[in-house]
């Protein structure tokens, strides 16, 4: 294991002191437990959104509190959900007395731990919760019947809900509202990844899976989840037609409509390469007749050291073109008004 | 059963976790990441020290309590399924400071349920649902009879013991097992191994108090 850190078990808490040290006027915790971030600005009568889930995905979760985005977030130790008790915390600081709205990814731990405390902020605090799951990963699983829960797993495409739902909540709209708009966020996007290297937990020091030098995995997870074909490290352009034809087939996007582009680092691919997978992104969407209203390149949900990216679309409609362009300034995404 | 047995009960679930952690982390790391064994120690600990801390004389808060303090303490996936057991049993036991043996059954009933709306998994998805739910059986018809006894509980760890054997050829439909598919079939499931230790260390509870 080669990192830069005092010793696994302070690695957490010590990048979260680090984090309240460098955004001191935009950030604070909840009752002193560091792992319950709420931003300092608050507007009385607007939704509260929260999120949460475990670490080692910065700028996910909680570099996306503040204004025109989240308000609060709890975090795990690495890859460990919070606990409700610690959302709970969080939830009864954000409230302004329009509710909150649960927006977090598709995973056990954090859904267990998130209903429960709806349920404890329902019985115990009169708080209003809703809940938005995100779940875009194509490669984690097929498309659900109508129904049927999602089974796929949430990755970077949550950035899209976050900055939707975030812009429709400062502009006043009511709980059931925001929730609408990130649902339809959740229902447009798409991702797909692709892992070259894996990354190491602290804690446990050795990496999460092997994987060979000439190598890549198409449709890994950001915990290393396994992805859908492993093979030869291919040319770029391969590598992204791998990547997007599925992302198209699935939604579908089709001639005609228009997308929002996010190529997401994992963490220790650098930005030149991201751009040379956008070069390819764009001639194949330019190919098809799908417009690009906007995009975003660089690392936006990482899985720590893991070499790779992903790729996410959205599709916009004048609604989410709208939220979209808003405005938003927190500690890791900084976006004047479009 | 009042809030001082349910103490004693969860101290010897606690006491059972702690000396099956490493046969539970040698079943989980099969499939999962192996922190089953280390969850469940820490959990229970955890539930039995918050109801050892409290001076609570209502058995369904107490249990409630228990819950939070474990789901606090390990909010793994398993770890909150179990937390959810305890305060689903405390949310329906609540304002009881003696429970009937009726009451006692319904006990493990509510956790049960609790378990199952959090995992949102059904019988026989091959999951600690599929270790408990024979278990509940038993002692439900068992309360019909009278008085839950040693007898009976050790009855109810059996059934408990043989649906976990019995998960070795269930084909696994939730939770990390599923991704095996078919090859799931051969492995015994160890959420049940978890629902036959909580049987087990009621039945030697039971022995005890007799």
């Amino acid at each position: 294991m080669k990192k830069i850190i005092n010793a696994p078990e302070r690695f957490i808490p010590e990048m979260l002191e680090g984090i309240y040290a460098a955004h001191p006027d935009e950030l604070m915790c909840v009752g002193g437990d560091l792992h319950c971030l709420v931003s300092k600005r608050k507007h009385a009568g607007k939704v509260g959104i929260a999120t949460g889930g475990g670490s080692g995905h910065l700028p996910l979760f909680l570099g996306y509190v503040g204004e025109g985005m989240l308000d609060g977030c709890s975090i795990g130790d690495v890859f460990q959900s919070p606990s409700a008790e610690q959302m709970l915390a969080v939830t009864r600081e954000i409230d302004q007395g329009a509710g909150v709205l649960y927006i977090y990814g598709n995973y056990n731990g954090d859904i267990f731990n998130f209903d429960m405390a709806a349920e404890m902020a329902d019985m115990e605090e009169d708080i209003r919760v809703e809940s938005v799951v995100a779940g875009e990963d194509v490669a984690s699983a097929g498309p659900s019947a109508e129904g049927e829960p999602n089974k796929r797993r949430g990755v970077a495409g949550i950035f899209f809900v976050y900055k939707c739902a975030g812009a429709a909540a400062a502009a006043g709209l009511d709980l059931d509202e925001v929730k609408r708009v990130a649902e339809k966020a959740c229902a447009n996007v798409r991702t797909m990844g692709v892992a070259l290297t894996s990354c190491t937990v602290p804690r446990v020091g050795h990496p999460s899976f092997e994987i060979g030098d000439d190598e890549m995995e198409i449709g890994m997870g950001i915990h290393g989840e396994p992805g859908i074909r492993r093979g030869k490290l291919r040319p770029a352009d391969e590598i992204v037609d791998e990547m997007l034809a599925p992302i198209l087939s699935d939604l579908p996007f089709q001639a005609g409509d228009e997308v929002a582009v996010l190529i997401n680092g994992l963490g220790a691919t650098p930005m030149e390469e991201q751009y040379v997978m956008f070069r390819r992104v764009k001639q194949t969407l330019d190919e098809k007749g799908i417009r690009v209203f906007r995009t975003y390149v660089g690392e936006y949900a990482t899985s720590m050291e893991m070499a790779g990216a992903s790729i996410s679309l959205i599709r916009l409609d004048d609604e989410l073109k709208g939220y979209l362009s808003a405005p938003a300034d927190t500690p890791f995404f900084k976006q004047f008004q479009l | 059963m009042n809030a001082t047995d349910l103490r004693v009960l969860l101290a010897r679930w606690a006491g059972i976790m702690a000396d099956k952690r490493d046969w539970l982390i040698e079943l989980d790391s099969v499939v999962g990441d192996s922190d089953l064994g280390l969850t469940m120690s820490d959990g229970f600990r955890a539930a039995s020290e918050a109801a050892d801390a409290s001076d609570l004389a209502d058995v369904g808060k107490l249990c409630y309590q228990a819950g939070k303090a474990m789901a606090t303490a390990v909010p793994s996936t398993m770890g909150t399924l179990m937390a959810s057991g305890l305060m689903n049993a405390g949310k329906v036991l609540k304002g009881l400071e003696q429970l009937t043996p009726a009451q006692e059954a319904q006990l493990f009933e509510a956790y049960l349920e609790g378990v199952k709306n959090r995992g949102k998994a059904e019988l026989g998805d091959k999951t600690f649902l599929d270790g408990l739910a024979p278990a509940v059986d038993v002692l439900t018809q068992a309360a019909q009879a009278g008085p839950i006894g040693a007898k009976e509980a050790q009855a109810a760890a059996d059934a408990a013991w043989q649906a976990f054997e019995n998960t070795r050829g269930m084909l696994a439909r939730h939770g990390r097992m599923a991704i095996r598919g078919e090859a799931s079939r051969e492995l015994l499931d160890p959420g049940a191994a978890v629902a036959a230790l909580l049987m087990k260390g009621y039945a030697e509870y039971k022995a005890d108090s007799e």
